[in-house]
């Protein structure tokens, strides 16, 4: 996001601050892709992300003098849904069963995208630890660098780097980096 | 009053009866964080695109290749989820349950059930016919260290099958259509 | 090997849209939340015209560049993605194959007989 568009954001949190409800709508709308994605891409379906990114705004709305900048919003609401999104996960019943074709769409369908590593990255963000997980999307969706995730997560640096390191490992396997021992047994 | 009574009591009764229509499809857990404990793990989701894709590079004059485009022709779908570990009891049993209890509605008829006291392994194959057409297959391997989980939807050709048995060196397992199945013994 | 995959995962990654109804819904809800505090007027700011036609100007030239080299990765990408999901395939009936041997050694060391059918079958 360039300057200008950071000072006007900034200009609309500082009318929200004061009450007005068009600069609350246009931080709303700002943000929400953001906050919709990492709640989509951690939960994994389409109604809890919705119930999630609602819980994460109005919350917002009651905490909105304790946000001192857009930047600052940034942080605060990616900290405040992946902390959510990882308690709810915790909470979950052991056995959550999935049909595979209501899976909802994780990523985006541009032209050129390519579906295998697409269908990796769902494997294995299903397959990774919560924590793991929110790593993953504050590296790979966010653009946040280690430090950053570190401090959003309250997670130490050095297991930041070790959770993306296991993962992009596990992506080039997958993807044909090495072969999976299955092929190498003999039938 | 009377002749609306019977379009109102199809339009409430078709969705059941949509409904009642059995469905080849299981329903799998997540199996999150199995992946990070287990020495190697198979997870294979090939939708129709995905099929009609690996057709086309299905090379006609490989004997393997002709024989697997064959087989394919008719599916919907392959569904493989497979771990192995280094360690006895290292998933939850109640995982491989909430499939296999899938396996007793309506539709599924068992073809081979057994249990190996050599290798503690036990093996469910089911069928799902459709006017005695097989129209989808579950086979559910578990052993102390290794699940598989194997959900094959669409026109299974048993005749192919066994065909298939032999291309990858495997003996063929005499099984001619839905019996009363194999009883090894189950503890 | 890595910047690609990484790549791919940005790619794959970007933010997604809400639906518009969903976000209706939100704005609506945020809106008559009591504790956003209403003023008696509000002008909403002018968007700055230089700064919109800046930013659509370098989009578009970005993307004349990037739309060229992107149509050759994708047609590398098409041929990759054909191959890894026949190696799949391959690999699917394998697996299944391979536990079907299983059965079949379990029903042979435990030489169990199939049962007659029952009538009617």
């Amino acid at each position: 996001m360039n300057d200008a568009a950071c000072d006007l954001l900034d200009e609309y949190l500082a009318k929200a601050r004061s009450g007005e409800r068009a600069a609350l709508a246009s931080l709303v709308r700002a943000h929400q892709r953001t906050v919709y994605s990492l709640a989509l891409r951690m939960l994994g379906t389409r109604d809890l992300a919705e119930d999630l990114t609602q819980d994460v705004f109005m919350q917002l709305n009651g905490n909105l003098s304790a946000i001192e900048s857009n930047r600052h919003l940034g942080f605060w609401l990616r900290q405040v849904t992946t902390n959510r999104a990882i308690d709810q996960l915790r909470r979950r019943s052991r056995v959550q069963l999935t049909s595979l074709d209501e899976e909802p769409e994780l990523f985006c369908a541009e032209d050129g995208a390519d579906p295998l590593l697409q269908r990796h990255l769902r494997a294995l963000l299903s397959d990774l630890s919560p924590q793991a997980r929110a790593v993953l999307l504050l590296r790979y969706q966010e653009d946040l660098d280690p430090m950053d995730i570190a401090r959003t997560l309250d997670m130490p640096i050095n297991t930041v780097k070790s959770h993306l390191k296991r993962s992009l490992e596990t992506m080039r396997e997958k993807t044909g980096g090495a072969t999976l021992r299955c092929e190498d047994q003999p039938t | 009053m009377q002749k609306y009574t019977l379009p109102m009591l199809l339009a409430l009764l078709g969705p059941a009866l949509a409904w009642a229509a059995p469905d080849p499809k299981l329903l799998m857990p997540e199996f999150s964080g199995l992946a990070q404990k287990a020495s190697e793990s198979v997870t294979i989701t090939l939708d129709p695109t995905l099929l009609s894709m690996a057709a086309r590079f299905l090379d006609g004059n490989d004997p393997q290749d002709a024989a697997t485009k064959e087989i394919i022709k008719g599916l919907r779908g392959i569904y493989v989820r497979s771990y192995t570990f280094d360690k006895d009891a290292e998933y939850a049993q109640s995982d491989i349950d909430a499939v296999r209890s899938q396996l007793s509605a309506p539709g599924w008829n068992p073809l081979v059930q057994t249990h190996s006291r050599k290798t503690r392994a036990d093996v469910d194959i089911y069928i799902m016919l459709d006017h005695d057409q097989a129209v989808g297959l579950a086979l559910i391997a578990s052993e102390p260290r290794q699940f598989t989980i194997v959900n094959i939807i669409g026109a299974i050709d048993l005749d192919k099958l066994h065909k298939l048995e032999g291309q990858f060196g495997v003996p063929k397992l005499d099984i001619d259509g839905p019996k009363t199945p194999a009883q090894g013994t189950r503890k | 090997m890595n910047h690609d995959i990484e790549s791919g995962m940005r790619s794959a990654l970007r933010p997604l849209a809400p639906s518009e109804e969903f976000s209706q819904q939100l704005l609506a809800r945020v809106a008559a939340d009591p504790q956003a505090r209403q003023k008696s007027y509000g002008l909403m700011p002018r968007i700055a015209r230089p700064l919109a036609w800046w930013l659509a100007t370098s989009l578009a030239a970005c993307l004349v560049l990037a739309v060229g080299v992107e149509r050759h990765l994708e047609q590398q990408r098409s041929q990759q993605s054909g191959l890894e999901a026949r190696r799949e395939v391959l690999q699917a009936l394998r697996v299944t194959s391979q536990k079907l041997n299983l059965a079949y050694e379990a029903v042979k060391s435990e030489s169990t007989s199939l049962p007659d059918e029952k009538p009617g079958d």
